[in-house]
C-alpha cells in the first residue's frame, strides 16, 4: 500500500502545484479506504476465532480491540479532515463504543440496556445477557421448536442493575465478600449478611411498575385463580453449565402482588454458599455475577415429571429415564414422593425397556393464589400409571429434538394439564456421571479399532464430534425431510441448509468456507461442522452410521462409542471464559445497523458498533470527493463528469491526470476514457449481454436500486446520494460501487513497469436473500482464482488481489473484473441452484477466450 | 506413570491455553502435564525430564526464554516449543540460538500446534 500511495504522489507530481488540493484530498480518501479495508478484515478474524479451532488468550482480545481502537480512531479523523470537520460527532460515537468495550474487557460483561421486563415472546439469542439462561433458553423452546412452554417474562439484568444501584449493594456485598476472601468470615456467615442485605433492600418504583404491568399482560383473560407465577432464577451462566443447575431458589405459585417479594428471595439466592464456593472454583468474574428472573403463569398441572435424555450412570445403554407422579413438580424434583419410572429406547418408537409403577398417594396442589401444598390422590388414581403410552413416546420425542437444539443430553421438567397438553417447563444440560467416563487419553487407539472413511482432508468450521446416520443432500431432496440427529453431507456449504442446523447433528461439504453463513450459524448453535472434504459427498453414502470429529478432521465408519461419549461430556465453549468475552466485545464491533444511507438514522450518533462506523465514513468519503469535484468548482487540474452510455450504472469519473480527453460539458462518452485500467473495465462492463436490461422483478427492487441510476431522482441537490465513483487518471482507477449495502471497491494501477502493477477488489453485499448471494460469492471466488487472483473469503465478502503481472494481463483481468460487475449485478436474481455456478463459470471463460483474441466490441476502439 | 507415550509439558500463565491444549493432545496419545506458573513449571522439570515442552514466553517471573535456558541445559534433547503473542525478530533470533524447536504466534489453531509437536516427536524418534 505504501508503494501505492508513492505510485499516486508521483503521478500528481507532474502538476505539483494545482493539485495540491486533491492530492491532499485523494490521499486522506485512499487512506481512508485503506483503514477500512483493514478494520473489516480484522474483524473477519476475530469472528473466526469463535469456531473453536483456535486457541486464543485474553493478551489476543485485548489487543485486537486496541488496533481496532487505533484504526477507527484514524479513520474518524480522516474522514474529518476529508469533510473539513462535518462529521465530528462521530468522535463522540467512536468513543461510547469504545469505552463500552472498554468495560466489557475490564469486567468481562457489559449488561444490555434493556427494558426492566421481557415478554418471552421477544427474546432471542442476542439478548442472553439481559434475560440469563433459564429465560433464553425455555423462550428459544418456545420459538424455535414449537413447543408449549409456560407464558411469561424475563426480569432483565437491566432490572438487576436497576436494583443494585438504587440500594447500592454493590458497596455492601463487596464488603462482606473481602470479608470472605480474607477468610475473617465463615461462608455461611458471608451468604447470610449479603442476602439479608438484599432482602431488606427495596424494588424501585419503576420495576414494580413494569413487573405490575408484564404481569398483568400474560394473565390477560385468565381467570382470578389462574393468575400465579413460578418465579424463578435465570442467572447468567445458569443453565448453559451443566453443574450450575440447582444452585439457585424458585418460588412457586406467587400471586402478582407478591413478585416483588419473590423476586429480592430470588436474587439473594445469588449469595447461596454452594453457589459462592462454586464461583470461586470456577471462571467466574464478579461482573458475571447477575441475576435475571423468570416469571412463568403457574401450570395447574395434572401431571409433571423429569426426562433424562440419557442415563446418567449408564449412557451406553442408550436410553431415556422418565420419572412422573400425579400433581405439581416440585416434591418429584426433591424427590419427597415416589415416582413412575419409565425407561424407554433412545430410537424410535421408544420401546419400553423398563416400567416401575408406584403406589402414589400425595400429591402437590396448588392453593388459591397462597402457595401449594400436598393433597391426597384419588383412590383410583394411586396405582395407575401416571403417564400413558402416548404421553411417553411424545416425551422422546420431545427429549431428542430439546437435546439435538442444545447439543448435549437434557435433564428436563415438563407438567401436563388437565386438557393433556404437554409443556416443557425448563431444559438445563444433564451431566453423566460414569464410573469409567471416557477421558481424552483414551481416545488414542481410535483407528484400530474403527474403520477410518476419510482423514486429514478440509478444515473444522466448528470444532465438535457428532454421530449420526448420513443425509445427503443433492439439491433436489426436500430439506423438510431431514431426519432429527442425522449428519447433513452436501457439495456445497450452502446458507439455506442452515434451515436444518436445528434437528443436524452436524454438517459435511465438498466445498465451502468456514467463514461463510452456514458456518456462522452453525457455530451460533454448536453443531460440529467440517468442510471442503473436496468429495465427501462421493465417499459417504446416504443413511450409513458415521462419526465426525471435526477437531481431527476424520470420519470413522459406524458410531465410535468412546468418541460419542466423550463428546457429551465436554464442557462447552461458553464454558471458557475468553470466548463468552469475545463474543461479548463482537457484538459492539460487527453487527452492521446502519444499512441504508437514505435512512434519516444514518448519521453518526446511530452507530453502535465500529461496522457501523466504517460503513457511514465510507459512505461520507465517496459523497464528498464526488461532490467536491463534479457538483462544486473543479479543481483546476482535475475533469469530472458522469460517464453518459446506456447502462443503468450512475458512474462520476473523476480525471486527476491523463484519464480523460476532449471536452465534456454534457458528460464524458466511453469514447473519451483514455485511462488505460479504466478502458479495460468499461469494455468489461459493456459487453453485450453481461448487463440484462430488462425491467427488474419487483421483488428485487431495493436490489436494484443499489446498482441503477440515481438519475431518476434529479440532479438538483448536491447532498444527492448513492452515486458510484471512479478516480482515474493514464494509468491509475479507484472505482467504488455501491451494490446492496455495501461498497464494492476496486483498485488499479497499470503500466509498463509490471513491479508497479497491482488489482484489489473487494466485493461484498446484495440484498437477495443469503443462498443465492452465497452462490454468486462462490462463483466469483472460483474464477477469480481461475485467473490468478489470490482471493480471500470473509462471509460473504470477497477480497482479490493481484500483483506483478505483466501489463496485457492485468488488463485482460480488469476486463474480467468488468465483466463481473456488469454481470453479478443480475447474478443474484439468477443463481437459482447451485448447477448455476458451473454454467457461468463456463460462460465467463469462454468470453475470457475470446477476449484473448481481442474481439471488438461495442466500445472497444484501438489508439 | 511410566509409559512409552511422549511426555508434554504445557506452561503458559493464561488458563485457556492449558486447558485447550490438554485434552486436544491427549485425545492424540500425549502424555501432558499443564502449569500456569513458571516456578511450579521449573520445580516439575527438575523432578523429571519431558520429551517437548510447550512454553508462553512473556510471563510473571521466570519468563519463556529463561524455562528455555534451563530445560535445553538440563535435557539437550527435550524440544522446546515457544508460543507467543509478542515474537519479534530479536526474540526469536534468541530462542533460535538457544535451541528452539519452534515458534508459533498466538492465537494459533489446534491443528498448527499438533504439526509442530508431531515434527519434534519425529526429530525425537530419529534422534534415539
Amino acid at each position: 500500500m505504501k508503494n501505492l500511495l508513492q505510485q499516486i504522489r508521483r503521478i500528481f507530481q507532474k502538476k505539483e502545484e494545482e493539485t495540491i488540493p486533491f492530492k491532499l484530498l485523494f490521499n486522506n480518501f485512499k487512506k481512508s479506504l485503506e483503514l477500512n479495508n483493514q478494520i473489516l478484515d480484522l474483524i473477519a478474524d476475530a469472528n473466526d476465532k469463535l469456531s473453536g479451532d483456535y486457541i486464543f488468550d485474553q493478551q489476543y482480545i485485548r489487543n485486537c480491540c486496541r488496533y481496532l481502537a487505533d484504526m477507527m480512531r484514524e479513520l474518524v479523523v480522516i474522514v474529518n479532515h476529508l469533510t473539513s470537520q462535518k462529521y465530528l460527532g462521530l468522535f463522540v460515537s467512536f468513543h461510547r463504543i469504545e469505552e463500552e468495550i472498554e468495560v466489557i474487557l475490564d469486567s468481562g460483561i457489559l449488561l444490555p440496556e434493556t427494558d426492566l421486563v421481557l415478554p418471552y415472546s421477544v427474546i432471542n439469542r442476542d439478548l442472553f445477557d439481559a434475560v440469563g439462561g433459564k429465560n433464553g433458553h425455555i423462550a428459544e423452546i418456545g420459538s424455535l421448536l414449537d413447543l408449549n412452554i409456560p407464558a411469561g417474562f424475563a426480569i432483565t439484568t437491566a432490572a438487576f442493575a436497576l436494583f443494585w444501584k438504587h440500594n447500592d449493594l454493590k458497596t455492601t456485598v463487596a464488603e462482606y465478600m473481602h470479608k470472605w476472601e480474607k477468610e475473617t468470615i465463615s461462608t455461611s456467615e458471608a451468604a447470610e449478611s449479603i442476602k439479608q442485605a438484599i432482602i431488606n433492600s427495596e424494588v424501585p418504583k419503576d420495576l414494580v411498575l413494569a413487573i405490575q404491568k408484564a404481569a398483568d399482560l400474560t394473565t390477560g383473560t385468565h381467570a382470578e385463580t389462574e393468575k400465579c407465577f413460578a418465579v424463578r432464577s435465570s442467572a447468567l451462566g445458569e443453565d448453559e453449565i451443566a453443574s450450575f443447575a440447582g444452585q439457585y431458589l424458585s418460588r412457586l405459585n406467587v400471586p402478582v402482588e407478591n413478585i416483588c417479594n419473590s423476586y429480592k428471595e430470588v436474587v439473594a439466592s445469588l449469595y447461596n454458599p454452594g453457589a459462592m464456593e462454586y464461583r470461586k472454583g470456577k471462571d467466574y468474574r464478579d461482573a458475571e455475577v447477575v441475576m435475571s428472573v423468570a416469571c412463568q403463569l403457574m401450570i395447574p398441572a395434572k401431571v409433571s415429571g423429569v426426562m433424562y435424555t440419557y442415563d446418567p450412570n449408564q449412557p451406553e445403554n442408550e436410553t431415556l429415564l422418565i420419572s412422573s407422579a400425579w400433581g405439581l413438580g416440585a416434591p418429584i424434583v426433591s424427590g419427597e414422593i415416589p415416582t413412575d419410572y419409565f425407561v424407554l429406547d433412545r430410537s424410535p418408537p421408544h420401546k419400553a425397556q423398563e416400567v416401575d409403577i408406584v403406589h402414589k398417594e400425595q400429591r402437590m396442589i396448588l392453593v388459591g393464589c397462597s402457595g401449594t401444598e400436598m393433597a391426597p390422590v384419588m383412590k383410583g388414581q394411586r396405582n395407575r400409571p401416571s403417564l400413558q403410552d402416548d404421553q411417553l413416546k411424545e416425551l422422546a420425542g420431545i427429549g431428542l429434538k430439546l437435546e439435538q437444539h442444545f447439543k448435549k443430553p437434557q435433564d428436563i421438567e415438563f407438567a401436563v394439564d388437565n386438557e393433556g397438553r404437554m409443556t416443557i417447563l425448563q431444559s438445563r444440560p444433564l451431566t453423566l456421571q460414569q464410573k469409567q467416563a471416557p477421558r481424552a487419553c483414551d481416545l488414542n487407539d481410535l483407528d484400530s479399532k474403527y474403520t477410518i472413511l476419510l482423514r486429514g482432508k478440509g478444515g473444522a468450521a466448528v470444532e465438535g464430534i457428532a454421530a449420526g446416520p448420513v443425509w445427503l443432500y443433492n439439491g433436489q431432496r426436500d430439506l423438510d425431510d431431514f431426519p432429527l440427529g442425522s449428519i447433513l453431507v452436501a457439495r456445497y456449504a450452502s446458507p439455506q441448509l442452515a434451515r436444518v442446523i436445528h434437528k443436524a447433528a452436524g454438517f459435511i461439504t465438498d466445498i465451502g468456507s468456514t467463514t461463510g453463513h452456514l458456518a456462522t450459524v452453525a457455530r451460533e448453535f454448536r453443531v460440529p461442522a467440517l468442510f471442503n472434504l473436496e468429495d465427501a459427498s462421493k465417499t459417504l453414502i446416504d443413511g450409513q452410521t458415521i462419526t465426525l470429529d471435526t477437531e481431527c478432521l476424520t470420519i470413522y465408519e459406524g458410531l465410535v462409542k468412546e468418541l460419542h461419549y466423550f463428546g457429551l461430556q465436554e464442557e462447552p465453549i461458553e464454558g471458557l471464559y475468553e470466548y463468552r468475552l469475545l463474543r461479548r466485545i463482537l457484538k459492539k464491533i460487527e453487527p452492521l445497523n446502519l444499512v441504508d444511507p437514505t435512512d434519516q438514522n444514518f448519521r453518526p450518533k446511530y452507530c453502535q458498533t465500529y461496522h457501523d462506523l466504517t460503513r457511514f465514513i465510507h459512505e461520507k468519503a465517496v459523497e464528498t470527493i464526488i461532490h467536491l469535484n463534479y457538483y462544486h468548482t473543479h479543481h483546476k487540474d482535475t475533469q469530472a463528469g458522469q460517464l453518459i452510455w446506456d447502462y443503468p450504472l450512475d458512474l462520476v469519473l473523476i480525471d486527476v491526470g491523463g484519464g480523460i480527453e476532449g471536452a465534456h460539458e454534457k458528460g464524458i462518452q466511453p469514447e473519451q476514457i483514455i485511462s488505460v485500467p479504466m478502458q479495460s473495465l468499461i469494455r468489461g462492463m459493456s459487453y453485450p449481454g453481461m448487463w440484462d436490461m430488462a425491467p427488474a422483478n419487483v421483488d428485487f427492487s431495493s436490489f436494484m436500486s443499489s446498482l441503477t441510476r440515481t438519475a431518476e431522482t434529479g440532479h438538483s441537490s448536491p447532498e444527492d446520494i448513492g452515486r458510484n465513483l471512479a478516480v482515474i487518471s493514464a494509468e491509475y482507477t479507484n472505482i467504488n460501487f455501491r451494490l446492496g449495502y455495501h461498497f464494492t471497491v476496486i483498485d488499479a494501477y497499470i503500466s509498463e513497469n509490471v513491479l508497479d502493477n497491482h488489482i484489489y477488489f473487494r466485493f461484498s453485499g446484495g440484498v437477495t436473500e443469503t443462498t443465492r448471494r452465497a452462490r454468486r460469492t462462490r462463483l466469483l471466488f472460483e474464477i477469480l482464482s481461475h485467473y490468478d487472483f489470490f482471493c480471500e473469503l470473509h462471509g460473504d465478502i470477497i477480497v482479490a488481489r493481484l500483483k506483478r503481472m505483466d501489463k496485457k494481463n492485468m488488463l485482460d483481468r480488469l476486463f474480467l473484473l468488468g465483466l463481473l460487475v456488469g454481470f453479478t449485478r443480475q447474478l443474484d436474481v439468477k443463481m437459482v441452484n447451485d448447477d448455476r455456478i458451473r454454467t457461468y463459470f463456463e460462460q465467463i471463460k469462454s468470453i475470457m477466450e475470446d477476449n484473448h483474441g481481442n474481439k471488438q466490441d461495442q466500445y472497444s476502439y484501438t489508439r | 506413570m511410566e509409559t512409552n507415550k511422549t511426555s508434554i509439558l504445557i506452561l503458559d500463565d493464561e488458563p485457556i491455553v492449558s486447558k485447550r491444549l490438554k485434552p486436544s493432545l491427549e485425545k492424540k496419545g500425549y502424555e501432558v502435564e499443564t502449569f500456569t506458573h513458571s516456578a511450579d513449571a521449573l520445580a516439575r522439570v527438575n523432578e523429571r525430564r519431558f520429551d517437548i515442552v510447550v512454553t508462553d514466553l512473556k510471563m510473571e517471573g521466570v519468563d519463556g526464554m529463561q524455562i528455555l535456558t534451563e530445560v535445553k541445559e538440563k535435557y539437550p534433547d527435550t524440544e522446546v516449543i515457544v508460543i507467543t503473542g509478542f515474537a519479534t525478530m530479536a526474540t526469536a533470533k534468541e530462542s533460535f540460538n538457544k535451541g528452539v524447536f519452534d515458534f508459533l504466534a498466538k492465537p494459533f489453531k489446534l491443528g498448527e500446534i499438533a504439526e509442530v509437536i508431531a515434527k519434534a516427536e519425529n526429530k525425537i524418534k530419529n534422534n534415539q
